[in-house]
């Protein structure tokens, strides 16, 4: 079986600074939810940049990174960056169409969804996020909950394979994460996710790995990882409150 | 300095909507010929920014107060053909979210402050910084020119407004450049301010000069300049010198009456452009502009000097 | 008045306006027939009328100082109050617009016109963040604001391009990640 992703040996730095990515090397199946923590600076953002080939800026030499088989490399991005769906940290900054139904039919419509489909498409899409009766507003009057959400159903517009999230979580208050964890819970894609919130990684990831200065210091089952004191602390990290206790919490 | 709709006849804006929308399709296929898409999103943002920056008001002499065009500041920062497009989406966004600026006039302020002011003002920058190069340089070149092209602005509106008969050109002329010679300080300080800071905290984010001098970039220069003197020869220079009497028959044929603007039935109330000691009109208003442009200039060399007295070495800071 | 498509208002409006500052003023049955059609519209449109004339009333510096040079010009009353009745139809025309048209209506109508599509994708990106930006700026300027003590103009100045000097950066790094945004779903 051909896995969703597949790194092999990703080595990066920018204009031939010091490196901030090194030997990277990792497979994501199909279908799974893989998180991705580790302290400030690891390159956790960097390496997710590589996923859909926004870097490296140029491609050259033998590629690293695989999307079902397929190379990321400047030929064929476009359908890289069909099958990859990205989720950056600011919502402000992917929001950018001045209505939300055009930023939620920017994907389809660049990835070339016939016109008549797109009304539909963009209807749907909000539909999933809970956000139905939205398309006239201005993303300026939207809350930061709400932003997040017509992004990721402007990724999902596009129908595609993979999901990326970077930070997800951060700036959202409490009831905004519970309404975005429900949410990933009930896509069944893969995905990806990097994050400090490290409850949101046990809710959702099966597997985790660790990346600190550029490198992969271990991966594995969620909990393992995120139950070693020692591993989480050596990589500026803690275990989390909701692993601290004994007894079983009911899933929300 | 954005004309309202109501202000300038028929005739006017024709002329001033055909030279900008020549001008803007110019700067587009310029843009499009030299820079990546990438920068797309550049000059979005940068046109948002030069709309928040316009908002912030400082005083000028006299409980006026002015605001930044900052059309030079643009240009330098981007380039001339961006900033042609930068400065014409504020103006549009200006007119039509706010009603700042007629609709009809959009021609005219388009003209104004979308291509005299970016690329006047860049032109003087970049012949100064010729000569005059380093930080230092920049500076002088910078806040001089942003001070002209304020003033060349006003003065191309004043005689925009005198073409179509509704101000008389002298004393408008007087007024209106009296108060933008002030503004203009305004501006040429912020600019030279802004350029400082920058330089101090992102060097590389003042645009290198190498940058122009590609093919391209003659046919370019050549057409912004034809539409320049085009603008400047049927708003101003027909109100600045006496036009030899066929010429002017002509011009009255067609249609552009000078003589009724130039020549108001009150004598001029303004005398504060005069010189004492010259006599004649034309030759202390020629004289007070020679001194005006001299003043600026050397306060633009004092600030140089104020911002980096020891030159201005730049010292590479690792990122 | 809402329901209108945006092409009809648009091309009304701009007609209407044309028509303003063509008419000649010896005509004024047509500058009283344009205001009545104005109120009209305002009425139907549901626009409130205070807003409306609480903006027609605030004169820029500029209109009344050049509006005032005006009489200085022979026979200088009948211009002014030319200039007057014109600035104020033509200003209410764009107003009643404005406020019955969102602007991504109208950028898609430029876009039917063909208007370089450049253009237009910059003009919405200036719409798009024009808000955030000054939101950007006041916060910034009040959070300098409370860190300085001393007044004076020295310290408005370099207040004043500090504010701007970092608008600016903090603009462009925006830029490069929206370009990045728009690049991860499929831009070119």
């Amino acid at each position: 079986m051909t896995p969703a992703v597949k790194v092999e040996n990703l080595n990066f730095s920018f204009n031939a600074g010091s490196p901030v990515l090194s030997a990277v090397t990792f497979e994501v199946p199909e279908g799974e939810c893989l998180g991705l923590i580790g302290p400030n600076g690891a390159g956790k953002s960097t390496l997710l940049l590589h996923l859909n080939g926004i870097l490296p800026e140029k491609k050259s030499g033998r590629p690293s990174v695989f999307i079902f088989g397929e190379p990321v490399a400047d030929e064929g991005i476009e359908n890289i960056r069909r099958a990859v769906g990205f989720l950056f940290q600011n919502p402000d900054d992917q929001l950018f169409c001045p209505t939300v139904y055009e930023d939620v039919a920017f994907g389809p419509k660049q990835f070339g969804m016939p016109d008549s489909h797109i009304g539909e498409i963009v209807t749907d899409a909000l539909a999933k996020v809970g956000l139905r009766g939205f398309e006239r507003r201005s993303p300026h009057h939207l809350s930061l909950g709400e932003k997040q959400r017509v992004c990721l159903a402007g990724i999902l517009a596009s129908q595609p394979k993979i999901l990326v999230l970077d930070e997800p979580t951060s700036d959202l208050d409490p009831r905004g994460k519970r309404e975005l964890i429900h949410l990933l819970q009930s896509i069944p894609t893969t995905k990806i996710i990097a994050s400090h919130d490290l409850e949101l990684i046990v809710h959702l990831c099966s597997r985790t790995l660790v990346l600190d200065n550029g490198s992969i210091v271990a991966q594995g089952g969620t909990r393992e990882i995120l139950s070693d004191e020692q591993l989480m602390l050596a990589h500026g990290l803690e275990k989390p409150h909701i692993l601290q206790h004994i007894h079983p919490h009911p899933r929300t | 300095m954005h004309i309202p709709d109501g202000f300038l006849d028929t005739k006017t804006v024709i002329a001033t909507s055909a030279l900008s929308v020549a001008g803007v399709a110019v700067a587009l296929r310029h843009f499009k010929a030299e820079d990546q898409p990438r920068k797309i999103p550049l000059l979005g943002l940068t046109a948002a920014f030069v709309f928040a920056s316009q908002m912030l008001n400082f005083p000028v002499a006299g409980g006026t107060s002015g605001h930044l065009i900052g059309a030079v500041l643009t240009a330098i920062l981007l380039g001339p053909s961006a900033a042609v497009i930068v400065i014409t989406s504020v103006l549009v966004v200006q007119c039509f979210l706010f009603a700042d600026g007629g609709v009809s006039a959009l021609g005219a302020n388009v003209f104004n402050m979308a291509l005299v002011a970016p690329l006047v003002g860049y032109a003087i920058y970049a012949a100064m910084h010729k000569v005059y190069s380093g930080i230092r340089g920049t500076i002088v070149a910078a806040s001089f020119a942003s001070w002209c092209s304020a003033v060349i602005a006003s003065v191309c509106c004043t005689g925009e407004l005198a073409l179509s008969g509704t101000v008389p050109w002298s004393t408008a002329f007087v007024a209106m450049t009296g108060v933008h010679a002030l503004i203009g300080i305004g501006e040429g300080l912020i600019t030279a301010l802004v350029l400082a800071a920058l330089h101090a905290t992102r060097p590389e984010l003042l645009r290198a000069e190498d940058e122009s001098g590609r093919p391209g970039d003659a046919k370019t220069f050549v057409l912004y300049g034809l539409l320049v003197v085009i603008g400047l020869l049927l708003f101003v220079v027909p109100f600045a010198s006496p036009l030899p009497d066929g010429l002017e028959r002509v011009a009255k044929d067609l249609g552009f009456d000078y003589t009724a603007a130039k020549h108001p039935a009150l004598p001029a109330p303004f005398g504060a452009y005069r010189f004492p000691g010259i006599a004649g009109g034309a030759a202390s208003a020629v004289v007070s502009g020679i001194v005006g442009v001299v003043a600026v200039f050397a306060l633009s060399v004092g600030l140089s000097f104020v911002l980096f007295p020891r030159g201005g070495k730049t010292v590479q800071q690792k990122p | 008045m809402h329901r209108l498509s945006a092409g009809a208002k648009m091309s009304g409006a701009l007609l209407l306006i044309g028509a303003i500052i063509t008419v000649p003023l010896r005509f004024g049955w047509f500058f009283l027939l344009a205001f009545g059609g104005l109120i009209t519209a305002a009425r139907v449109s549901r626009v409130p009328a205070r807003f409306l004339v609480r903006r027609l009333l605030f004169l820029e510096p500029f209109v009344a100082g050049v509006a005032v040079l005006s009489l200085l010009r022979e026979g200088g009353w009948i211009v002014f109050a030319g200039i007057v009745v014109r600035s104020t139809l033509s200003l209410a025309t764009i107003l009643l617009l404005t406020n019955t048209t969102s602007f991504s209506t109208m950028l898609e109508v430029l876009r039917k016109l063909r208007i370089s599509p450049t253009f237009i994708t910059i003009l919405a990106l200036m719409y798009r963040y024009l808000f955030v930006l000054v939101d950007e700026m006041e916060r910034m300027q009040r959070a300098r604001m409370s860190r300085s003590f001393t007044k004076g103009d020295r310290r408005l100045w370099r207040l004043l391009s500090t504010t701007i000097g970092e608008l600016f950066v903090r603009s462009s790094e925006r830029a490069e990640r929206i370009y990045a945004a728009m690049c991860a779903r499929g831009w070119q």
